[in-house]
């Protein structure tokens, strides 16, 4: 679905996105994690054409995302809170983004009821603007916008932070069901290693820019991410 | 302490991607104030013989502190639209050891230190030494001088506390103008007579200096008016009180147009629902009132030509110009969730056009009625109309291709003074001074009526061409999305 070729984004000559190769497939759920800067927000960036690489590229379904713009016909994202109109009421925004996805009236309805349990009764009929939501509820409404039109590739920036504990937990089944039932594609990224590992089929470690782990998902998935991860001064101690 | 407060100042400045593009809005300031203060020089010379020249029985001193109140007035006015008010991001600031006190005097501090504040003494140092001081002692001289100045600050306070009023109520501003039309009225027909009043107090002073002190508490009181507001605002709740619930306007019979007017009912929800945009659509609505001034004139004088313009651009094209002078940044806190989207670039572009087609045509007709002043305006008005749709908008789109600085919506106007000093006014000039020059050298070449003729066709390529020219920029802004992407991350 996405391939990923010779791709290496360098600022002022210090680089810090390496990826000879990379190929992401079909109905996968692809959960890249890392220590802040290893460059997973900037690898989601270049993915959806938002900076250009220094080098390489970006293939999504046949298409290279620096040439033509046809790959926005079936690629939903959510990066960050700049990906909302803070001065619309949830309900206009779902609306506007439908419009783009060119969803009619009563199937962006069907599609938002979908979710109210995601939602938690919060988000649909108040006459609230989205810049006045919590910050949990905002990326409730980032998420869902960027599932509409039932996009085959849908890149997630962090969608657990923020979230409280029950919706983390929603929102796991939400993306694995979304994937079993539309065959899509998904990128997310994370820091909660549980969230991550629970929800994604194969998992990639970026370390500074670099893929250093690159595993399908198992029952000992999260035991040997955590490893990765933690400290070895700690066996030091006993 | 408020060294550090003021290095944080430095640095927010420099260190802002916008710093490029303000070096050079900061050059416009320098030589606008240069030109204001040579003005107010050479006025501050002149005003001792034209006194004496045109009130030979009064003295001319005691002439002077007579009219100075409506100097005053006309100064707050200004200062309302011009002067910037004092900004610092508080947030990090109030988990420090930081007495609230201190940021606000500091921010007090800092205010001080403006333009207008010093613009006035060019006028009054000269009437101090050539008018005052050959006729009074010195201390009776610096005592004057001394209310003078005091009297200035006292206006600088009181400008701040009410622009910080009117940033939380628009309307506080309408009132604010009507109040000081009342005060004229009740001054001009002589009911009180407020600026005789201020007249006699500094003819006082020249006598009694000690009631300088007197004079002294006005600004104290203001500067304690603006010290208790700022403590009141500095807190976090305030910054996200509305909580109440929003009237929540439909705009969805905007989409029967399509895609474009899906992006026009977008444009509308941002202008109606965000402060800064909302108040340059009222000061469209205020322009209309413009025309009675600049088109008086005297009876039986033929007004300047670029009076005419200057009218047209004002009055039709107002809107387009200061809307359109931070397009596209308008969008920029969630333009890269745009260009992720299956969105055409051009359509994008086009129902800004349609927006700013749609409001200038309505201003023509609008101010159509000039013409029972002045029949000409009929035309003038329509070649303006032409040559801002023609000309100005892809001048328009051309700027925005170099916009560099994000626009803060989402902050409520709580503390959010983004963009209400002097330098937003700036970026409009070439829009309004370009179809002056166009017209007076069509005029060299056609005469007057040919003029027009020549600015109205000029309007009238562009439009017909207006496709081309969106396609056109449609390709740019999408060459540019990186680096517009990049300067409002980085803004």
């Amino acid at each position: 679905m996405i391939q990923i070729q010779n791709l290496i984004k360098a600022y002022n000559k210090e680089i810090v996105l390496n990826i000879p190769e990379l190929t992401i497939e079909k109905g996968e759920i692809f959960g890249l994690v890392g220590n802040n800067g290893a460059g997973k927000t900037t690898m989601f960036n270049i993915v959806l054409d938002l900076i250009t690489a220094s080098k390489g590229q970006v293939i999504s379904k046949g298409i290279n995302v620096r040439e033509s713009e046809d790959w926005k016909d079936f690629t939903g994202a959510f990066i960050d809170e700049t990906f909302l109109i803070g001065y619309l009421t949830a309900e206009e925004y779902f609306g506007f983004i439908a419009g783009l996805r060119r969803l009619s009236k009563t199937d962006t309805s069907t599609f938002l009821e979908g979710f109210s349990d995601f939602f938690n009764g919060e988000i649909i009929g108040k006459k609230k603007f989205i810049r006045d939501f919590s910050k949990g509820n905002q990326k409730k409404v980032g998420i869902v916008a960027a599932l509409m039109g039932k996009p085959e590739v849908v890149v997630l920036d962090e969608p657990f932070a923020n979230l409280d504990p029950s919706s983390q937990y929603k929102l796991r089944k939400l993306i694995k069901d979304f994937a079993a039932q539309n065959g899509s594609t998904f990128l997310i990224s994370d820091h909660t290693l549980e969230n991550i590992a629970d929800v994604s089929t194969r998992l990639i470690i970026l370390e500074k820019g670099k893929i250093v782990r690159d595993v399908p998902k198992t029952a000992t998935t999260l035991q040997e991410v955590e490893a990765f991860f933690k400290p070895v001064v700690e066996a030091d101690i006993y | 302490m408020n060294q550090n407060l003021f290095s944080l100042a430095w640095r927010e400045a420099v260190r802002s991607a916008y710093w490029g593009k303000s070096l050079a809005t900061t050059i416009g300031l320098g030589f606008l104030s240069i030109y204001f203060s040579v003005s107010f020089l050479v006025l501050g010379f002149a005003i001792p013989e034209l006194l004496i020249k045109n009130f030979p029985n009064i003295d001319p001193i005691s002439k002077f502190n007579s009219i100075i109140l409506a100097y005053f007035a006309i100064d707050l006015i200004i200062r309302q639209l011009m002067q910037k008010l004092p900004t610092v991001s508080f947030k990090p600031l109030l988990l420090q050891n930081i007495r609230r006190r201190k940021i606000a005097n500091y921010l007090l501090t800092r205010s001080v230190f403006n333009f207008f504040n010093v613009l006035p003494f060019f006028l009054v140092l000269p009437i101090t030494f050539t008018l005052v001081a050959s006729t009074h002692s010195g201390l009776a001289t610096l005592s004057w001088f001394l209310a003078i100045g005091i009297l200035i600050f006292c206006n600088h306070f009181l400008a701040i506390y009410l622009k910080w009023r009117f940033n939380e109520a628009e309307y506080g501003f309408f009132i604010f103008l009507a109040g000081l039309a009342c005060l004229f009225a009740i001054n001009h027909f002589g009911i009180i007579d407020l600026s005789g009043g201020l007249g006699k107090l500094l003819d006082l002073v020249l006598v009694y200096p000690a009631l300088v002190l007197l004079i002294a508490v006005l600004p104290l009181l203001f500067y304690y008016l603006n010290v208790q507001f700022l403590l009141s605002r500095m807190f976090l709740n305030l910054v996200s009180e509305k909580q109440k619930a929003e009237t929540v306007r439909d705009y969805t019979w905007l989409n029967r147009m399509g895609e474009t007017g899906r992006f026009i009912a977008l444009e509308l929800r941002l202008i109606w629902r965000n402060k800064r945009p909302r108040s340059l659509a009222m000061m469209t609505v205020l322009m209309f009132g413009y025309g009675l001034l600049i088109y008086r004139g005297e009876p039986g004088k033929e007004l300047p030509e670029f009076v005419f313009i200057l009218g047209g651009v004002l009055l039709v094209g107002m809107f387009s110009i200061s809307y359109g002078q931070f397009f596209p940044a308008w969008h920029s806190n969630y333009f890269s969730m745009l260009m992720c989207q299956r969105l055409k670039m051009k359509q994008f572009l086009k129902s800004f056009y349609m927006l700013v087609t749609v409001v200038s045509v309505a201003c023509y007709f609008i101010t159509l009625p000039y013409a029972l002043m002045h029949t000409k305006v009929i035309y003038t008005h329509l070649a303006m109309l032409l040559y801002n749709l023609g000309v100005n908008i892809p001048i328009i789109f051309f700027i925005g291709l170099y916009s560099k600085k994000r626009l803060d919506l989402n902050q409520s106007s709580v503390m959010n003074y983004q963009g209400v000093g002097a330098s937003q006014w700036l970026a409009g000039l070439p829009m309004m001074l370009g179809p002056i020059c166009l017209f007076y050298l069509f005029k060299l070449a056609f005469g007057t009526v040919g003029g027009y003729i020549g600015l109205g066709a000029m309007g009238l390529t562009g439009i017909l061409f207006h496709s081309v020219i969106i396609d056109y920029f449609s390709r740019q802004y999408l060459k540019k999305k990186h680096e517009l992407i990049k300067n409002y991350k980085n803004s």
